[in-house]
């Protein structure tokens, strides 16, 4: 007997049947190979029945749909080994430093799983205090730039650093003479290592070697000034916040003169109207600036008449001009000024902007007078930053130009085939040059024509270091591991000089070579504390320098028509033209994005030139020639530009020959894809002025100039086309000083009141806080209520906010056509509103009886200008929230206003229901349709490295907006829940709010009753924008206060008050 | 049988006989059709194709191929869905409301003006959609049970009152369109002759066999239907007026809006009647059934309705004025003198003065003068909503938001393609429908004692 069980499968194997036997082996039945099946002669006779087709048909076009539908799946890889410090989902910060060439600031940079991120000012360390400007916040989306150099060239080819190493070392070795031209080296490393080359290539008294420095714009006039006025060619320290009197001829210090990200900071300190005092803030300017704005007294005058202006004041306060006087229509302001400054004395500060070296100097002979120096300028601690030398370079440019520059040419951080008065001539005098070196991230205008292109890393990749005032020393440090093959280009200059080997993407050489400068500047300082504050302060000497009068040389010459050439806010020297989060930020006077324009006074513009414009209609097109040389641009309205001058701005004319700077320098069409010029190549973004820029003893920004009608009309994209507020008193508030010191509340800033009945049935007043159309949400005293306070005062409308929230929250870039028609994405908008003749003041109607709707349209001539920005105001009786059918807008237990965009299905409804209009749609899908390609970074697979992972990419039909940051409130309140404490006052920082360089945006917990933003809603000044409406918005603004004289104004208001 | 004072003007002409009335309805339908209709068919296809085409070319690229932008979010897709809901108000009032009021003129044009509404509720009910930005999760305006969480419509949401007031509206049209015409189809079943027609026919006429019970049971359910429907013709636009009417929006926020939208509804509903019937009678050979009489009556209508708009106009201008709201009273200086000025006078031109011409007799029964009139009043319907909608949030509460709208090419084949479909709908139904409730208008024939007493052989005898 068989001691195992036998199972068999089926009946078949108990019965060993044939058909089991002949099958028992296979392990499918009817194996049949797909090649037999297909070759089945009957296969197409078989027939499926028509409605199993059909089923088939349904399921597959259902099936085909619903995984069109579903978002394409994106493969995450974890850490297989976490590296230190990387927590995924926890930014890491480090504190670092800015430094383009133009801009200086202390930064603080995020850094997500090893993608820096953003970048915001370090209010901690370092002298700017936290000032920062909108580039510097935009350079981070530099480092994910696809344009940007990968490796070295050579020949125009790629190439190695071997290679290019060796060819550039041999040049240099076999060289008669070697000239590097930089753009302002402040670093004290770079500096040593260029002594520590032209030492070995001169040796003792040789002149192999020269290094000159060039910036695009440049401040020569004032080291020239000084050199003349006090022996040094030195630019002092200014402090702005002690300066009670401010005299500003021309200088846009707050957004783009000398040093604004230390300016502004210290300009909003004097801006608050509750302080013990109030600074009074004059400007003399032909293009209304960003400072001209916020000046309590502007004045419209001709560049050539800078000197006079200061001549007058220094006569009228007993100095000596040197020069004759005659007033002009600015002595009205003139004189206000001379009574200020008499009064505020050494307290006071006298800019210029000009860089006629004689200007400054009648500017440094009136800060002399008034005893400014050692008060509110310091002699002892000064600016290195902007140290080009014009007469040299200008010299460098004229000899390559004419084929007899240097054997070797390397130029580091400066585009000269660009940015130089003859430009194309020197472009096309460098291919005579033996070898000629860029140091350039970009094969730009210059490096496209260079033998060797030698890519330097993006600041967020490198170390650097740093001394932009002679009182600290500040380092920058990587963020991120250099993306591609490229170098440093102090590692590159000292490998040239043999003093270093290349070290690779992980190279030291730069580190212990700025370790080493550090420890021979400092040798007891710790490194490690440095790079954690980013910066160490240095000691400094008292200047012996003392002033002494000097002829004034070289004034502006006066012309019947003067052309001013300004900088943007956004676009600068035009470094930052590829920046698409800066072309499409609006200029904060023109609000116009991704353009470059004649500005001229729509007054004189009158019977001209279109004098409105819009989504359909653009402006004409004028010819405007300087020196023979002529460029054609659309005029731009602009109220405030000084008659019988025009304004146009330099960085614009980027790429002129297509060369490859980047996707979003150039003109985009319709439906995608670049504009081509005639010659298959992309057009540039407006024009190149640079050409027209003067060269006398210095390069100078003002000319005589002609313009001419040019055929033709030009759209424009501006994210605002109408510029009063119509004498709507609830939107902006204003006063003047004196009022708002010597009045109660209800002159300047009365709450809305309405009729109801009181328990007696009498009609009495009651203010709209008592009014309820709807159950209030149950926000006060429980939990958070977040809010947010703007002062109207302080905010000077530089756009940091703007692209701080853009970097934040990855608001799209949607291209000029778009703007165009008014679908620019941002969260935040800065309206900037101009006075009418209607108005006493922005807001308030001269005379109610005789205010006419149609004049107020207009801007005055000479405005006043209030900058407000905008983002959603969080109502607590949201109209969007009321109206949206699928409740994709809900409000939130802390007093938010959120959209749930996956709920969202696109009505449109919340965003026609919003009394501010701060709702965006997505009208495309930015991040796929092609009409954004050149223009969206979410497009390109590095630029999307820019994303922050904490905010959602929203996709096409969904609606958009402001939402207070909630990532970082719910961040804050993470960690204050495992620290088990309440969240701290101030410990919640907007991105707005982190960028705004004068404090002007305060948010905070408005439940928290200790709190700032409690204490500023509470105050005298807070008022809600549309209050009457009755939203209950959860955003209050502080009365704009300006420190003038204005007797309509304080008649209407004192009036006013003395009737209640 | 019809009873009429004998100095009524007749509601039929001539002397038509049962089978007349059978054969001249039944004719259109039975015959080949003419090449004009052929024509007007390719035309209208051809168009609607356009519209349809462009839709989907919307609805692949997304919303920004309309000119709308950040501040106006609404402009041609809203006022067209307006336009349309308003056209279809006539039907409803000339079924429902008339038929309560046992107005029997309005037999004669019931069957037309129904299905006009219901196929400018179809165009109608096209924009709410396809102007959703995301239309594929458009179906989360319905409270259905879902498996999202707790996730629930918005019940304080007007849109989401449209959705109900819009739908409602639709299927009782469609359900009172249809009752009616059961017998009428009943009849073409038993007299087609094609095996195809006529299964096609049975199955229409649902097994009706025109029993007494039959007929009981049709009175009792169009009584019913009608007393649902008349409701519905006041509450529909109403609802849709709460679109603006809630809002905080200034020339929007306006609670004159519900009986202002329904007088203007019917209005322009009325003129879209006249449009289509003076046409169709001509071309279909029904002057008999549909004359004078019924072009008067119906221009009465828009005389009394087109009046009411007029005082609401006024109305709205004064209280701007009256209230003393700064932005209020903006938004109507704006209107009469801002950008969009021409848009205004187009719609007070098309809407008051227009209709007041209908006081003078010769004018309200010349076909001619009536047929130019009722293109203007839907010109200037067309206008109100656009003035309404665009000129009021073009330029609301803060300036520097302001800005202005440009329609896109594919603005305007939206628009125009829903014309197209519409026809194309229409002259589907004037083919294949019976065009006159064919059975009901037989009972306001003149009875056989009646006809021979106009005939010479009874004068003969007396």
């Amino acid at each position: 007997m068989e001691m195992s069980k036998k199972y068999w499968k089926g009946i078949d194997e108990l019965k060993q049947t044939p058909e089991f036997i002949k099958h028992k082996d296979q392990e499918f039945p009817n194996q049949q190979s797909v090649e037999d099946f297909l070759a089945d002669e009957n296969l197409a006779e078989s027939s499926t029945a028509r409605r199993d087709f059909l089923k088939f048909l349904g399921f597959s076009v259902a099936a085909a749909t619903l995984a069109a539908c579903e978002a394409p799946v994106t493969k995450v890889v974890p850490y297989a080994v976490k590296p230190e410090n990387v927590t995924p989902g926890m930014p890491t910060w480090y504190a670092s430093t800015y430094y383009d060439g133009a801009s200086y600031a202390s930064i603080m940079i995020k850094t997500r799983e090893g993608r820096p991120i953003f970048i915001k000012g370090n209010k901690d360390f370092g002298f700017t205090k936290g000032g920062t400007n909108p580039q510097i916040i935009a350079s981070v989306l530099g480092l994910y730039d696809s344009a940007r150099l990968s490796q070295p060239l050579a020949y125009g080819n790629k190439a190695t650093w071997a290679s290019v190493d060796e060819g550039i070392s041999t040049a240099i070795a076999n060289a008669k003479k070697v000239t590097l031209l930089s753009n302002t080296v402040i670093s004290p490393s770079i500096k040593r290592a260029i002594a520590e080359l032209s030492a070995k290539l001169n040796g003792e008294g040789g002149s192999k070697f020269e290094h000159i420095q060039y910036d695009a714009i440049s401040y020569a006039g004032m080291r020239e000034a000084n050199l003349l006025n006090f022996g040094a060619r030195i630019i002092p320290s200014y402090d702005f916040s002690k300066a009670k009197t401010i005299v500003s001829v021309g200088a846009d210090f707050l957004s783009t003169w000398l040093l604004p990200t230390e300016f502004a900071v210290q300009y909003g300190a004097t801006r608050n109207p509750e302080g013990e005092w109030m600074s009074k803030h004059f400007q003399f300017e032909s293009v209304l600036t960003v400072t001209g704005s916020n000046a309590d007294v502007r004045s419209m005058i001709k560049p050539s008449e800078e000197a006079a202006v200061l001549a007058y004041m220094i006569k009228a306060l007993g100095g000596n001009p040197g020069m004759s006087v005659s007033a002009g229509s600015w002595k009205a302001a003139a004189d206000k000024a001379i009574s200020a400054l008499r009064k505020s004395k050494k307290s006071s500060l006298v800019v210029a902007g000009s860089n006629h070296i004689g200007v400054q100097q009648l500017a440094n002979e009136l800060n002399n007078l008034l005893g400014a120096y050692g008060s509110t300028i310091d002699l002892s601690n000064t600016i290195e930053l902007h140290q080009s030398e014009d007469a040299k370079a200008l010299k460098l440019a004229a000899n390559v130009a004419a084929g007899k520059g240097p054997d070797v040419l390397i130029m580091m951080g400066v585009n000269p085939a660009y940015s130089l008065p003859n430009g194309p001539a020197f472009a096309k005098g460098l291919k005579s040059i033996k070898t000629s070196v860029a140091i350039s991230s970009y094969q730009d205008e210059t490096a496209s024509h260079c033998t060797f292109v030698c890519p330097d890393h993006h600041q967020l990749e490198n170390w650097s270091d740093h001394q932009a005032k002679s009182s600290e020393y500040a380092v920058g440090q990587p963020t991120i591991r250099p993306l591609h093959n490229t170098a440093s280009a102090l590692e590159s200059l000292l490998v040239w000089n043999g003093a270093a080997t290349r070290g690779g993407q992980d190279s030291a050489v730069a580190y212990d070579y700025i370790k080493s400068t550090f420890a021979a500047m400092n040798p007891t300082g710790d490194f490690n504390y440095l790079t954690h504050n980013s910066c160490v302060a240095l000691p400094l000497t008292p200047s012996a320098l003392i002033f002494k009068s000097a002829p004034v040389k070289d004034v502006p010459k006066s012309a019947e028509t003067e052309v001013v050439f300004y900088q943007k806010a956004a676009i600068g020297n035009g470094s930052f033209a590829n920046n698409p989060w800066l072309q499409e930020m609006p200029d904060p006077i023109t609000k116009v994005t991704w353009d470059n324009y004649i500005t001229m006074n729509p007054v004189e513009m009158e019977g001209k030139y279109a004098t409105t414009y819009d989504q359909e209609h653009g402006l004409n097109l004028a010819t405007v020639t300087v020196n023979g040389k002529s460029v054609t641009l659309p005029v731009y309205p602009l109220p405030g530009q000084a008659p019988k001058t025009i304004g146009i701005a330099l960085g614009y004319g980027r790429g002129a020959n297509g060369e490859n700077i980047g996707k979003a320098a150039f003109q985009t069409k319709e439906y995608g894809g670049h504009v081509q010029t005639e010659d298959g190549k992309p057009t540039p973004i407006g024009a190149n002025v640079f050409g027209m820029v003067a060269t006398g003893a210095t390069l100078t920004y003002s000319a005589a100039a002609k313009i001419a009608d040019a055929n033709g009309t030009y759209p424009i994209a501006a994210t605002q086309i109408h510029h009063t507020v119509m004498g709507r008193d609830s939107i902006v508030r204003e006063t003047t000083l004196s009022i708002f010191k010597g009045r109660e509340k209800d002159a300047y800033n009365e709450a809305h009141k309405l009729q109801k009945l009181d328990k007696h049935g009498n009609h009495v007043e009651a203010p709209v806080s008592e009014f309820d159309l709807w159950a209030a949400h149950p926000v006060e005293k429980i939990g958070h209520r977040w809010g947010i306070s703007i002062d109207l005062s302080s905010c000077i409308g530089c756009g940091s906010c703007l692209i701080a929230c853009q970097s934040e929250n990855n608001v799209p870039v949607v291209g000029k056509d778009e703007v165009r028609r008014g679908r620019e994405m941002h969260w935040l908008r800065i309206d900037r509103y101009f006075a009418s003749d209607e108005e006493a003041a922005v807001g308030t109607k001269a005379d109610k009886e005789t205010f006419s709707y149609d004049a107020a349209e207009k801007a005055a001539l000479n405005p006043a200008v209030v900058h407000m920005p905008l983002m959603c105001h969080h109502c607590n009786h949201a109209p969007c929230e009321t109206v949206c059918p699928v409740a994709a807008t809900t409000h939130s237990n802390e007093g938010l206003n959120q959209m749930a965009y996956n709920r969202c299905i696109g009505t449109r409804y919340c965003a026609n229901n919003c009394p501010y209009k701060v709702r965006r749609f997505n009208w495309f899908n930015y991040p796929s349709y092609k009409k954004f390609t050149e223009v969206n970074p979410a497009q390109d697979d590095l630029g999307r490295m820019v994303l922050n992972p904490d905010v959602t990419v929203r996709t096409r039909g969904v609606m958009e907006k402001c939402s207070l940051c909630v990532q970082r409130i719910q961040a804050t309140k993470l960690v204050a829940k495992k620290e088990a404490r309440v969240i701290a006052d101030g410990e919640f920082a907007t991105a707005c709010s982190d960028a705004c360089p004068t404090n002007a945006i305060v948010v905070g917990d408005w439940n928290d009753l200790k709190s700032m933003i409690r204490e500023k809603s509470e105050g005298v000044r807070a008022y809600q924008a549309l209050e009457e409406v009755g939203v209950k918005p959860n955003v209050w603004y502080q009365v704009k206060v300006r420190n003038e004289d204005n007797s309509l104004l304080n008649h209407i208001q004192v009036a006013e008050q003395a009737h209640h | 049988m019809q009873k009429e004072a004998a100095i009524r003007e007749p509601l039929i002409l001539g002397h038509k006989t049962y089978h007349d009335v059978t054969e001249d309805v039944c004719r259109p339908i039975e015959d080949k059709a003419p090449k004009m209709w052929y024509i007007l068919f390719g035309i209208a296809l051809v168009i609607g194709l356009y519209g349809v085409g462009s839709i989907m070319y919307l609805l692949g690229t997304g919303i920004g191929v309309w000119g709308l932008n950040k501040t106006i979010g609404w402009a041609w897709d809203i006022t067209n869905f307006v336009w349309w809901v308003g056209i279809g108000h006539a039907g409803t009032l000339i079924s429902a409301v008339l038929l309560l009021f046992r107005q029997k003129w309005r037999m004669a044009i019931n069957r037309s003006a129904e299905a006009m509404t219901i196929f400018a509720v179809f165009m109608a009910g096209t924009f709410p959609l396809i102007h959703m930005g995301r239309l594929w999760v458009g179906y989360w305006v319905m409270p259905i049970p879902n498996q999202f969480g707790s996730l629930w419509v918005n019940f304080n949401s007007p849109l989401l009152w449209d959705v109900f007031a819009i739908s409602t509206y639709l299927s009782v049209s469609l359900v009172f369109w249809y009752i009616g015409l059961i017998p009428d189809f009943a009849t073409i079943r038993d007299r087609a002759k094609k095996p195809l027609a006529k299964k096609m026919y049975s199955i229409l006429s649902f097994g009706w066999s025109g029993r007494a019970k039959h007929w009981n049971r049709f009175e009792l359910v169009s009584l019913v239907l009608a007393g649902l429907a008349t409701p519905l013709v006041f509450s529909v636009h109403s609802i849709v007026s709460f679109d603006f009417a809630t809002s905080v929006i200034p020339g929007w926020h306006t609670t004159i809006f519900p009986p202002y939208f329904v007088a203007g509804a019917v209005f322009s509903g009325f003129a879209m009647v006249q449009t289509l019937l003076l046409i169709m009678r001509k071309a279909m050979g029904l002057e008999a059934y549909i004359h004078t009489k019924h072009v008067e009556y119906m221009n009465i209508v828009i005389m009394v309705t087109g009046s009411i708009v007029g005082t609401a106009y006024i109305t709205e201008l004064f209280i701007s004025w009256y209230s003393g709201v700064e932005y209020e009273s903006y938004a109507f200086i704006n209107r009469a003198t801002g950008p969009y000025w021409w848009a205004y006078w187009s719609m007070m031109t098309c809407n008051v003065i227009s209709p007041q011409l209908m006081w003078i007799r010769s004018l309200r029964r010349s076909l001619l003068f009536t047929f130019f009139i009722s293109i203007v009043v839907n010109i200037g319907m067309w206008f109100e909503r656009y003035v309404i909608i665009v000129t009021s949030i073009h330029r609301d509460y803060i300036p520097a938001a302001w800005s202005m709208h440009f329609p896109s090419h594919i603005d305007i084949a939206v628009y125009i393609g829903t014309i197209g479909l519409f026809f194309v709908f229409f002259l589907l139904f004037a083919r294949y429908f019976p065009v006159l409730a064919l059975n009901e208008v037989k009972t306001i024939l003149k009875g056989s004692g009646q006809s021979y007493k106009e005939s010479p052989d009874y004068h003969k005898h007396h």
